[in-house]
């Protein structure tokens, strides 16, 4: 079993269906898409009436890489770990609260210290994806709340480098693109899938200022080009695109606010193959 | 353009990476305020040293917004230009201004080059304006091998996008004559 930017529709389908027990035993590989799903919906379900009962992965590299990640801490959940420490070497970016715009560019430096500390990078696609990181970091304190009727969006990011690529994964449970287009005023959006539609691929945002939008489209677009993986859920659609079937919009289970995950290959950075790395970065046994 | 007309503003005390919509819209008072205290037919000169990336959030808030104020009127015939150690520095910027359907004369490494949206009639236009410095409607169609009236319609879209200066040099009959200024 693995929580995936692929794979991790399955989980979120059977605890959305409103599943009291939530049983990753069985888990092999996580991503930060899939870390940062888990830690929103885990969320939605303790802030409801319906804590969800979770039995946590058994597999420790897994178990550990949770932990260094922060799960435990941003969900104040208890891993139960054995008694040895998270092997933080493997974890790159933990989970970090996107809370306001003042502190957006403090984050994207940590972001990008963390990834230049572990490898040389090439500085434009460096540039290029601090860049990414400032328009995907800053909507969501601009956007999750567009109403203005959410209590906490809980905007949160993390990152983790893998032999082929960086995983970079941005979520919140806010008001969802939908909901903030309809603000917009100007024309109807009847589906969660026709305003991904209108955000991703037609650029549009919720304000009629010619200046604003676009940003998650060109970022689509960049991803593209670099051969790159992009899924970008909300509400009930997911938009997902990769370099062997092209792009698509899916239907999944219905949960507030959106998610986005980039999968950018290392070579776009410059980065060749590390002597010795495991094919699923934190994956590896550590012992 | 007279030397002491021209001011330089550098983005970078705003930081080497910026920033976010909010910063740039809190930058723009201040950016607005050195252009207010240019004289009347002054250039405000952007310039992006120092800088290490910037995005279109804060480009458009910063520079997009300007550019679009300066170019309904408020800022009398002052002018308005992008200085660039590379143009990948400023891609976010020509998003924007692309956006918005506006266009800015960028200069990097000695080459100019416009930023934005600017069909290529009209950047033809503009190189030629600024290859020969000043030239009159009347050179430019003759040299383009275009209609007056094309000639016009481009030079219109170039002088309200403040990419190049217009001066009024007589009123013969039964038309106005102007100059046209390069405003590098």
């Amino acid at each position: 079993m693995e929580l995936t930017i692929e794979q991790i529709e399955g989980v979120m389908s059977l605890v959305l269906d409103g599943r009291r027990r939530l049983d990753l035993r069985n888990v092999r590989f996580i991503d930060p898409y899939g870390l940062l799903l888990l830690d929103l919906v885990l969320r939605d379900r303790a802030e409801g009436s319906a804590p969800l009962n979770v039995v946590w992965p058994t597999h420790p590299p897994v178990r550990n890489w949770m932990q260094a990640m922060g799960l435990a801490f941003d969900v104040s959940a208890t891993l139960r770990p054995k008694s040895r420490l998270p092997n933080v070497r493997t974890a790159l970016q933990p989970i970090t609260r996107i809370e306001d715009e003042r502190g957006v560019i403090a984050l994207v430096n940590g972001f990008d210290a963390r990834l230049a500390e572990r490898y040389p990078l090439d500085e434009s696609p460096r540039r290029t994806l601090i860049r990414i990181m400032l328009e995907l970091f800053q909507n969501i304190p601009q956007h999750s709340n567009a109403t203005g009727n959410v209590s906490d969006a809980h905007g949160i990011a993390a990152m983790q480098d893998y032999r082929d690529g960086i995983v970079l994964a941005i979520a919140d449970k806010g008001v969802g693109m939908r909901a903030s287009l309809s603000l917009r005023g100007e024309e109807k959006v009847g589906s969660d899938a026709e305003a991904l539609d209108a955000v991703v691929l037609r650029g549009l945002s919720r304000f009629r200022d010619p200046g604003r939008g676009q940003e998650l489209m060109r970022i689509f677009r960049m991803v593209r080009s670099w051969d790159g993986t992009i899924a970008i859920r909300s509400g009930s659609a997911l938009l997902y695109h990769d370099p062997e079937h092209g792009a698509d919009v899916h239907d999944v289970a219905p949960f507030p606010g959106v998610q986005i995950a980039l999968c950018i290959p290392t070579r776009v950075f410059g980065i060749g193959e590390v002597d010795g790395a495991p094919e699923d970065g934190f994956n590896e046994p550590d012992e | 353009m007279n030397q002491m007309n021209k001011e330089t503003y550098a983005i970078v005390r705003f930081g080497r990476r910026v920033g976010t919509r909010e910063e740039g819209e809190g930058a723009r008072a201040d950016f607005l305020a050195t252009l207010e205290r240019l004289p009347p037919d002054g250039q405000l000169i952007v310039s992006l040293d120092g800088i290490e990336v910037l995005s279109g959030s804060f480009a458009d808030e910063l520079i997009g917004k300007s550019y679009q104020l300066l170019l309904s009127g408020l800022y009398g015939d002052r002018t308005m230009l992008i200085e660039t150690p590379s143009l990948e520095l400023a891609e976010g910027l020509d998003d924007k201004l692309t956006q918005r359907n506006l266009a800015m004369l960028c200069l990097s490494d000695g080459d100019w080059s416009v930023l934005g949206r600017l069909a290529e009639p009209h950047r033809e236009t503009l190189g030629m304006i600024i290859e020969r410095g000043t030239t009159t409607a009347k050179e430019l169609a003759e040299a383009l091998g275009i209609p007056p009236n094309a000639c016009h319609q481009r030079l219109k879209r170039l002088v309200d996008l403040r990419l190049v200066h217009q001066e009024q040099i007589g009123t013969t009959a039964p038309k106005t004559q102007y100059r046209f200024q390069s405003i590098l």
